[in-house]
């Protein structure tokens, strides 16, 4: 047992509105650098859709991720000997087209445009070349671009679906879309780690967030290709790669990351997770069925004393295994089993779980008549608007009863609190779907609270930095206590 | 040169040569005398030209000085090229006639005298019968042999001289490519005039890079013979040589080029080829 601690995060796409606000404070302190323009290290895509990069779940363009090699597993688009083929040219990388190139707007024009006829427009110019741009893609074009086909139905996740199926989502009265915000999974396989050269990118031992070296760093750009979620952008101006660093400075002290923090519909939980490295590639190569099974099983139990002998063995702080015993994701993933990943086909471990929104059919069409009113208040999950093989497909790698599980799941809350504020459901209704998911009444309280009215203290439990430990590595803490506190940013013109 | 030293404060103040020359024949010290002009002659025209012996590399030189000016004639030797751009004809007819460049001397006014009174001189001596051709070393098989070693620098030259494949190319059987410094000698055997013509330039290099390169180590008589022995079995050889190298090199290197683009397409055959939404825009465009 090699226990280590890592800090990970849920999602829950029920309460996502697709505000960007976490996007536009992510940009505002880490993306807004020349050559980062076009970097969205945390972007929120609309589902179905192409995605940003466009199409970035399609492995056979973008060759990311790993693949099942024997009883093992190999890079995909990578590696040593893929690698040194395509050192000096890395031909599955995505250009800057399929990003989209940024661009602002000539502002001045609209005070300082001589007088005529017409109003002054302010017209689009590019961030890079700095010509006018007709703009024809954008960050998340699939929502300003919403439905249409080719954007909607381009949805790479439709691949199980069939015709028929894809048609029928597309039907009005059927349509519609989910939010699906994304930044880095800092995985517990990162095939962007495994992928780089140079050994610029590495996995933080205290909290497990992946960062790219900016010294290390020689471009070759393997990790923008090996990273399936495409999550690592090159710097056209500093020639360097850069990608999401879970806003670590915020974390070392106490705070959520940006990203968090701003959440407007409060979707975003963070926490420790302990989990066992031993199990990684035993875990990774397993087959694609029990992908999911086997990630959730390699995160263990923070109560259970064997694994905090181990982890403190392995120098897991007491606050650190406090903090995993209160974590909000433990909750999420492993006690209520709602959180799944996303695509776990890609064989990353990432650390990212996702609440798959709940859209239960609200009206159904007969003889050409559109009824808003179903027989129950909710129908079924087997109606819900989005199809199970879809929502399978980005949660579970095509494993549909997993994902009807965590719906059944999230539907049995609902009645549940339906019938504890409003009260005029059925007992029989509320207590067969509890039971059918083994679920009892404090635990369903439990997750409406955590979902609904937890506070921030609640929503992150962020491990203390434990800062005085690194220090102790380098220096003798006492000195660097002496050696700190004021000081001069410029050099006095006497003393010193 | 004596001549500086002996007035320097003056000999700065006056340009070069003009001014140095004009003092000289006003002291009337360090003129050059008319028995030096075999002496130059010899070691600055002799390996090109001859008096009254024929033709070698440039033309017999008998008679030259009363077939043109004084005049025509320092400026053809102090520099021919130039005098041959400036449009005189007689020296382009020259020139045209012997498709050789006589390199440019760096002699004086007074040398240059000197030289045209020993020509003149000679030119009236009647030509001596039955002289007896000095003793040349007879040309053998082993010693056109060891000329080859000579040219690569397999066999080092006595006095220590540069091989000369380090500035000389020779397109023959399985020497190496040489230098690109100085001309091409497979056909240098005919072009230069015969042994003569190739002894004389051994004997006393005319080419100033070749002239400072032997200065302080010259070749002896048997490395002159072998190497000339060399040259004109390169020569010779060379008539019944066909250009197919030049040919088979634009042909060979076509073919290389096609397989390496063969390769390169094969090995990277699934590469990303456009962008990923280069069917959208298509689309868009076409329905404007």
């Amino acid at each position: 047992m090699d226990i280590r601690a890592q800090v990970a995060m849920v999602f829950h796409l029920d309460k996502c509105i697709g505000c960007h606000t976490c996007s536009i404070a992510c940009k505002n302190i880490w993306t807004d650098r020349k050559g980062a323009e076009y970097m969205w290290w945390n972007n929120v895509e609309t589902k179905p859709g192409t995605g940003y990069p466009t199409k970035w779940e399609n492995q056979d363009i973008y060759k990311g991720g790993w693949v099942k090699d024997g009883n093992s597993i190999s890079l995909k688009g990578t590696g040593k000997f893929k690698g040194l083929k395509n050192i000096f040219h890395n031909p599955h990388m995505p250009v800057l087209d399929d990003y989209y190139e940024p661009w602002t707007y000539k502002y001045q024009d609209l005070f300082t445009a001589p007088e005529g006829d017409d109003q002054p427009t302010a017209r689009p110019v590019s961030l890079v070349t700095g010509e006018h741009v007709d703009v024809k893609s954008g960050p998340n074009w699939d929502d300003d671009m919403g439905g249409s086909k080719d954007y909607a139905r381009q949805d790479v996740n439709f691949k199980d679906l069939t015709k028929a199926e894809q048609e029928a989502m597309f039907q009005l009265e059927r349509m519609t879309f989910h939010y699906l915000p994304r930044i880095c999974n800092h995985c517990l396989n990162p095939a962007c780690v495994a992928s780089c050269p140079s050994g610029a990118l590495y996995k933080r031992g205290e909290d497990g967030v992946v960062l790219i070296n900016q010294e290390r760093c020689r471009a070759w750009r393997m990790c923008v290709t090996a990273c399936p979620y495409k999550k690592s952008y090159y710097n056209w101006n500093t020639g360097k790669s850069e990608k999401c660093v879970l806003c670590y400075p915020r974390l070392e002290s106490g705070q959520a990351p940006a990203c968090f923090h701003s959440c407007v519909g409060r979707i975003r939980y963070l926490g420790v997770l302990l989990y066992d490295a031993d199990k990684i590639q035993a875990v990774a190569s397993c087959n694609e069925d029990e992908l999911v099974d086997r990630q959730l099983d390699i995160y263990v139990n923070p109560f259970d004393p064997e694994v905090i002998y181990n982890a403190k063995k392995n120098g897991i702080a007491d606050s650190t295994i406090t903090a995993a015993q209160k974590s909000p994701v433990y909750k999420f993933v492993k006690e209520w089993k709602l959180a799944l990943p996303l695509h776990p086909e890609f064989r990353t471990l990432p650390n990212l779980f996702y609440v798959p929104a709940l859209l239960p059919g609200m009206a159904s069409v007969a003889d050409g008549v559109y009824n808003t009113t179903s027989k129950s208040l909710w129908g079924g999950i087997e109606s819900n608007r989005l199809p199970m093989k879809y929502l399978a497909s980005l949660f579970s790698a095509g494993n549909v009863n997993k994902v009807s599980d965590v719906l059944k799941r999230l539907m049995a809350v609902r009645l549940h609190r339906r019938g504890v504020t409003v009260g005029d459901l059925k007992k029989e209704e509320i207590s067969e779907a509890m039971n059918e998911v083994s679920m009892n009444a404090d635990t369903a309280d439990a997750i409406f609270r955590l979902t609904t009215l937890a506070t921030f203290d609640e929503r992150f439990v962020i491990p203390p930095a434990h800062r005085e430990e690194s220090i102790e590595m380098l220096e003798n803490t006492a000195d660097f206590k002496g050696s700190t506190g004021f000081g001069f940013k410029e050099r006095p013109a006497r003393g010193l | 040169m004596p001549k500086l030293k002996l007035l320097p404060t003056i000999a700065d103040r006056l340009s070069k040569k003009i001014g140095i020359l004009t003092i000289a024949s006003i002291i009337g010290i360090g003129t050059v005398n008319a028995q030096d002009g075999e002496a130059i002659f010899k070691q600055s025209c002799g390996m090109c030209h001859s008096v009254g012996k024929g033709r070698v590399v440039g033309p017999d030189l008998k008679g030259v000085t009363t077939k043109r000016k004084e005049e025509w004639l320092h400026k053809f030797i102090k520099a021919s090229q130039s005098f041959i751009k400036e449009g005189d004809p007689d020296a382009k007819a020259i020139y045209d006639e012997y498709q050789v460049i006589m390199p440019d001397q760096n002699l004086s006014q007074d040398e240059i005298k000197s030289i045209l009174t020993f020509i003149a001189n000679k030119s009236d001596e009647k030509p001596a019968e039955n002289v007896e051709a000095p003793k040349a070393i007879p040309l053998t098989a082993a010693l056109i042999m060891k000329g080859r070693k000579y040219f690569e620098g397999s066999e080092p030259f006595v006095n220590g001289g540069t091989a000369c494949i380090s500035c000389h190319n020779l397109d023959y059987d399985n020497i190496i490519p040489g230098g690109m410094l100085a001309k091409d000698l497979t056909k240098a055997h005919s072009r230069l005039g015969g042994d003569d013509g190739i002894k004389g330039i051994l004997n006393a290099p005319p080419f100033p890079a070749m002239t400072s390169a032997y200065k302080n180590n010259p070749l002896t008589e048997e490395e002159i013979t072998s190497l000339t022995g060399f040259l004109m079995l390169v020569d010779k050889d060379k008539v019944h040589r066909h250009a197919k190298d030049s040919s088979g090199l634009l042909f060979g290197g076509f073919i290389g080029l096609c397989i390496i683009i063969t390769l390169i397409m094969i090995i990277w055959n699934n590469k990303k080829r456009k962008m990923v939404k280069q069917h959208i825009y298509d689309r868009q465009r076409d329905t404007i």
